[in-house]
């Protein structure tokens, strides 16, 4: 009941606009841009957690696979260095007036190198540096490496075991050249080491 | 003289329903009805002419909106109206930053004029729902003063207990015994009173 104290106020006469605009006001379509907004909101937001979503599965499958890659490399590096059959050759090489190392972790019983390159100059656009097996049969590739960023570089590579005439060949050195970017069959280029093991 | 508007339930009903089905010419009928009454309201709580005319558009626009919010089988339309302007006018007033200047301005009109229980001019007579405001003020006129003044502070200004008893200089305790038996007096009082249409 007590909200008929409203009445105790004296009523006063509105201006005569004040009807016309007040009933323009109360009677104005109401403006839905509120809800538009909402929506591209609602939208966006549920887009982003699909995408955030998605994004985040296909992150994990490849952190997974990196890690089991990391992993796998971890028990290759551990095996080359601490194989008892390991020789351990470190090579001097000076390319492009710069002084760097060629370490070659050599393990004959599993016919494997790990083989870890410092120090080098980044090649010429159309070239790489090429690395050799010496063996009595001739030089074989083992790796063609363009080397465009100045930064250590370390790969595995298998060792030859059989020539086209059967039988094994054996290695008895190292070489590295630099060639054209797709490789040489034969070194062919300026000689950055030679050593045979 | 325009003779005083009498009540009328069923006028109010039907001006409900058409509200309620987007009658645009029943909110036209509405205005004319109580905008006065809103006005009046506004402008008693906010002494300010241009911020109760922007509340009177604010409850308009409110009622047209939400008219399906008010159940009519728990009570008439227009006190449903008057609690929305005063609701608005409060938060208006407390939205002003010179709210303590503006309410001590107040309280010191109200002890000069008393204005608060000030029945309207004569020549308001002809205002809708004028013979209802003439009952509302018998009915706090039977209050005793103090009573009275608690009623006012509490409705005009929207203090709380609390910031009624600092403002009076009176224990809570008693600002509260005060608006209950003030508020009994007045459901008895008023229970009688119905909508208005001439």
């Amino acid at each position: 009941m007590t909200d008929w104290l409203g009445l105790l106020a004296a009523p006063r006469t509105p201006r005569p606009e004040l009807k016309g605009r007040v009933l323009a006001r109360a009677l104005a379509p109401r403006r839905r841009w509120p809800l538009a907004a909402a929506a591209v909101i609602t939208l966006a937001v549920g887009g982003g957690a699909w995408w955030a979503y998605r994004t985040i599965g296909t992150l994990t499958t490849e952190r997974d696979g990196l890690a089991a890659r990391v992993h796998a490399l971890e028990d290759t590096v551990s095996t080359f260095i601490h194989g008892p059959a390991t020789r351990l050759i470190q090579i001097p090489v000076s390319t492009g007036g710069r002084v760097g190392a060629v370490t070659i972790f050599a393990d004959s019983v599993r016919h494997r190198w790990l083989v870890r390159c410092d120090g080098l100059a980044p090649n010429a656009r159309d070239q790489a540096y090429q690395l050799w097996f010496i063996t009595d049969r001739g030089m074989a590739t083992a790796a063609v490496m363009p080397m465009d960023q100045d930064k250590p570089m370390v790969m595995a590579l298998e060792m030859p075991r059989g020539g086209e005439g059967g039988g094994d060949q054996r290695v008895l050195g190292a070489a590295m050249s630099i060639e054209p970017r797709a490789g040489s069959a034969s070194p062919s280029g300026p000689m950055v080491f030679h050593r045979l093991l | 003289m325009t003779s005083p508007k009498r009540l009328s339930q069923e006028h109010q009903r039907s001006l409900e329903r058409r509200l309620k089905a987007g009658d645009e010419r029943a909110l036209g009928e509405l205005f004319d009805l109580v905008a006065p009454w809103i006005l009046g309201l506004a402008f008693r709580i906010l002494q300010d002419e241009d911020e109760a005319e922007e509340v009177v558009g604010d409850v308009f626009v409110q009622v047209w909106r939400h008219i399906d919010q008010h159940d009519g089988g728990r009570g008439p339309l227009v006190p449903w109206i008057l609690s929305i302007a005063r609701n608005r006018s409060l938060d208006a007033l407390r939205r002003r930053r010179r709210w303590w200047r503006k309410s001590a301005h107040l309280e010191q009109a109200q002890e000069a004029m008393g204005e608060a229980i000030a029945p309207a001019a004569p020549h308001e007579a002809a205002v809708p729902g004028w013979p209802m405001h003439r009952e509302v003020h018998a009915a706090l006129a039977a209050l005793s003063e103090e009573q009275r003044r608690v009623v006012v502070l509490s409705y005009f200004e929207g203090l709380s207990h609390r910031e009624i008893a600092q403002r009076l200089g009176q224990p809570l305790g008693t600002v509260k015994t005060r608006l209950r038996m003030a508020h009994q007096k007045l459901t008895e009082g008023l229970r009688h009173l119905k909508d208005w249409v001439e």
